[in-house]
């Protein structure tokens, strides 16, 4: 016990001050505004922010350099999204530069490096990922999109589903079985696929937040060179499963956290009871501070499993789930504790103040609208990437052994 | 109120449900919400609601109703809930129809036929934006203008208050220290700023902003209506705790349903004792509500004593069986209950608004904790 003390947060201070310059050069007022509100950016707008951190390098700062990143040390890699996070940065949307990325420098051909490597870091091409399936969620390994062989191709039929931004994305990293016969594990291979191949189609799935992140991909007949299999046929699980742990690693974005906070705050300072803001008030102001001890637990957390990459490599499986079930607590405490605030004003939410083209300024609270959206749609939390019942059972047998 | 015989309550439930299952699905629901942007509801659902007699319900018989009580209002409540009925059901039949009924003068009665008649929509706003949950608190002043009143200060959002044709609002008489008294607007007064939104569950509304709009007295004399006022509000919380009973039911029903079929792991999902287990706490808490509702409906018909407090116990206890079994919902689909064709999301979105109308949980507890047994008000 307490053999490896977690390291203090860095503060490297002149690398901090050339991210808040980038950023002050970068942001426009008026995208500052939308992104502080919490509304929709188009997909120009993202992709023209993701290209200006391509050209630093930054958004892949932390792969190794001979893959074209810049060697950051994990403490780099947490200063980088902490200000990223800081200034409600976009998504950094991580199909590509933390999920498939990897596993191509890891598990790929040369071919595929060479291919795929340099457009993921200047993110002149957009991923999305190809898991889960109608009848495959938890069970993940059940997924029945298949792939045969035909010549030098793969023929791919099948739905993937949940699948979020593919109506942006350019290519779809995809779990197919090319195996039908073996063990639900054994036979799934890791398919990289062009969204332009004839055979793919894409419908939307609206959520309850009433917007459009979510779709589902159907593939009828889909010819798929065989050199974009990554790795070996029927090996796909290995690849599948070393990319969840980074999936569900990602969770542990501490600033995130903060500036959530802050602005629970800042709403709690609009919102009033009996004449007197939200924040004067002793239950709110103990519910922050029961926000406050949790976001200390998760940076405890997210601390180990630092220090467990440093000494051993990929993130720990039990430690990121342990990190990804408090996470997503964590972000739907707080979002409800914003949704009991607003209840005292009559709990309100206009999904179309956060559309883009939505250029009047909100009332007061302003906050209001990006926070009930993040309630809404923050249900998912415990959902995807493992429910937080998988997520359970991953630690019962890991760390258990039940 | 006398109410009706268990035979009528049945049939007035059964005719809500045939109702509601015919011409509510979710699908009619979303087209009257995307198609009537004036009201948002459905204005031909509402007259035929007329038809069928529910808008009378809670109009006493000596006024032309149908006289129902606290429990008969709670069975209309509860199937509006179960199918996610869009129109302004507790802020219409419940607390204008009240208010008019108990304090209006024969003029202002009149009003009751036509509101039963589905010709005229009347809602109630009491709260305001700085005062939150708090009843006492009400900065509207009304001060006397000729043979009425001029209304000045503002009523935070109420859903179906954008489309009503009259508004009954609380003022305090003369100044700020005046005594609280009920008025009669019509909906596009001058002075009147209706500032519409839309509630978390997507049914629209509006705050009101009045600036000298002119208003007549409930009643016509000049006292203390805050009594009166607490009577309503602890039955709009009943009324309120029924549709969160309707919907907590369907929640659990539908998701037991759900996890029966849905299959992971080479078996069904309702085969896995921790969901088996998590599907019983959501039938416990909504089963719960339901006998501890009735319990209140009851106390109320019979006028027991005490009945406010009982009213703000069953608030607590309702408000956190919704958040519950609501979640729960979602969190058991999995993705579907994430998505906007089902009915699970839509549930959810209405147990928050339930949770949240005139009071959450942790409001009422405080306001318990904080008077004994009798006094509470």
């Amino acid at each position: 016990m307490f053999i490896n003390a977690p390291t203090p947060s860095a503060e490297m201070p002149e690398f901090r001050a050339e991210i808040r310059d980038f950023c002050r050069q970068e942001m426009t007022p008026v995208f500052r505004r939308k992104l502080e509100l919490g509304q929709h950016i188009t997909k120009d707008e993202h992709d023209a922010w993701l290209k200006a951190l391509g050209r630093r390098g930054w958004l892949a700062g932390n792969w190794p350099k001979e893959h074209g990143g810049l060697g950051w040390s994990p403490e780099q890699t947490s200063v980088f999204r902490e200000e990223m996070q800081r200034v409600n940065a976009p998504w950094l949307i991580p199909f590509g530069v933390l999920m498939v990325g990897p596993v191509i420098y890891t598990f790929g051909s040369d071919a595929q490096k060479k291919k795929f490597l340099p457009d993921i870091i200047s993110n002149s091409l957009w991923w999305c990922q190809g898991y889960s399936e109608p009848g495959a969620g938890s069970d993940l390994a059940g997924l029945k999109t298949r792939a045969e062989r035909d010549g030098d191709h793969y023929i791919v039929n099948g739905q993937k589903t949940w699948t979020t931004l593919a109506h942006w994305a350019d290519w779809i990293f995809c779990l197919v079985r090319t195996d039908p016969d073996a063990r639900k594990q054994a036979g799934i291979s890791f398919l990289l696929i062009d969204m332009k191949t004839p055979g793919i189609s894409v419908r939307p799935i609206r959520t309850i937040d009433k917007h459009h992140h979510l779709n589902e991909v159907f593939f009828d007949n889909v010819r798929v060179p065989l050199e974009n299999l990554v790795g070996e046929e029927n090996k796909g699980w290995n690849y599948a499963k070393f990319l969840l742990a980074n999936e569900r690693a990602a969770f542990g974005e501490i600033a995130r956290f903060t500036l959530a906070l802050a602005q629970l705050r800042e709403l709690l300072g609009q919102v009033f009871q009996s004449g007197k803001p939200l924040l004067q008030d002793d239950s709110y102001r103990k519910r922050l501070a029961e926000h406050e001890i949790e976001l200390t637990g998760l940076r405890a957390i997210v601390d180990d499993v630092n220090a467990t990459v440093r000494a051993g490599g990929n993130p720990p499986l039990i430690g990121a789930a342990a990190l990804k079930i408090r996470a997503s607590e964590l972000q739907q405490a707080i979002s409800q504790t914003a949704a009991d605030a607003m209840s005292h004003a009559g709990l309100t939410f206009d999904p179309g103040a956060l559309m883009p083209g939505w250029t009047a300024e909100p009332d007061a609270p302003e906050l209001a609208n990006g926070l009930m959206y993040e309630h809404l749609y923050g249900r998912a939390a415990t959902i995807f990437g493992g429910a937080s019942e998988i997520q359970r059972n991953i630690i019962a047998k890991g760390a258990l052994g039940l | 109120m006398t109410g009706l015989t268990p035979e009528d309550r049945q049939m007035l439930h059964d005719s809500l449900t045939s109702y509601f299952q015919d011409n509510y699905t979710l699908q009619q629901r979303q087209t009257h919400l995307e198609t009537d942007n004036q009201s948002g509801y459905s204005r031909k659902d509402w007259a035929n609601y007329a038809e069928l007699g529910w808008l009378s319900l809670t109009t006493p018989e000596s006024l032309g109703g149908l006289g129902g009580g606290m429990t008969e209002t709670g069975i209309l409540c509860a199937a509006a809930g179960r199918h996610l009925i869009l129109e302004p059901i507790v802020s219409t039949l419940v607390l204008a129809v009240g208010a008019l009924a108990e304090l209006g003068n024969p003029s202002q009665k009149a009003l009751l036929e036509q509101i039963a008649a589905g010709d005229r929509v009347a809602t109630l706003s009491h709260f305001e934006t700085r005062g939150g949950f708090d009843r006492g608190f009400v900065e509207t002043v009304a001060v006397k203008a000729g043979q009425g009143y001029k209304l000045t200060g503002e009523k935070s959002f109420v859903i179906g208050v954008h489309a009503a044709d009259h508004l009954i609002v609380s003022a305090r008489l003369g100044d700020e220290e005046g005594p609280v008294a009920l008025f009669l607007l019509d909906g596009d007064a001058a002075g009147v700023t209706r500032k519409g939104a839309i509630a978390l569950d997507e049914r629209p509304g509006a705050a009101l902003i009045f600036d000298g709009a002119p208003a007549a007295l409930l009643g016509g004399v000049e006292t203390d209506r805050m009594p009166q006022l607490n009577y309503l509000l602890d039955k709009a919380i009943l009324a309120t705790c029924a549709e969160a009973v309707g919907a907590m039911a369907a929640v659990s029903e539908l998701t037991t349903q759900y996890l029966k079929t849905r299959q992971q792991f080479g078996k069904n999902l309702s085969d896995f004792q921790v969901l088996q287990h998590r599907l019983v706490d959501m039938h416990l808490h909504s089963d719960e509500c339901r006998m501890m509702v009735g319990f209140a409906l009851n106390a109320a018909d019979t006028k027991q004593e005490n009945w406010s407090r009982l009213c703000a116990q069953t608030k607590v206890k309702v408000a956190r069986s919704a958040r519950f079994v609501g979640g729960q919902g979602i969190q058991l689909h999995g993705g579907m209950g994430m998505t906007e064709e089902l009915e699970i999301g839509h549930y959810y979105k209405r147990l928050s608004v339930c949770e949240a109308a005139f009071g959450d949980a942790a409001w009422h507890l405080a306001g318990l904790a904080n008077t004994k047994g009798s006094d509470h008000a």
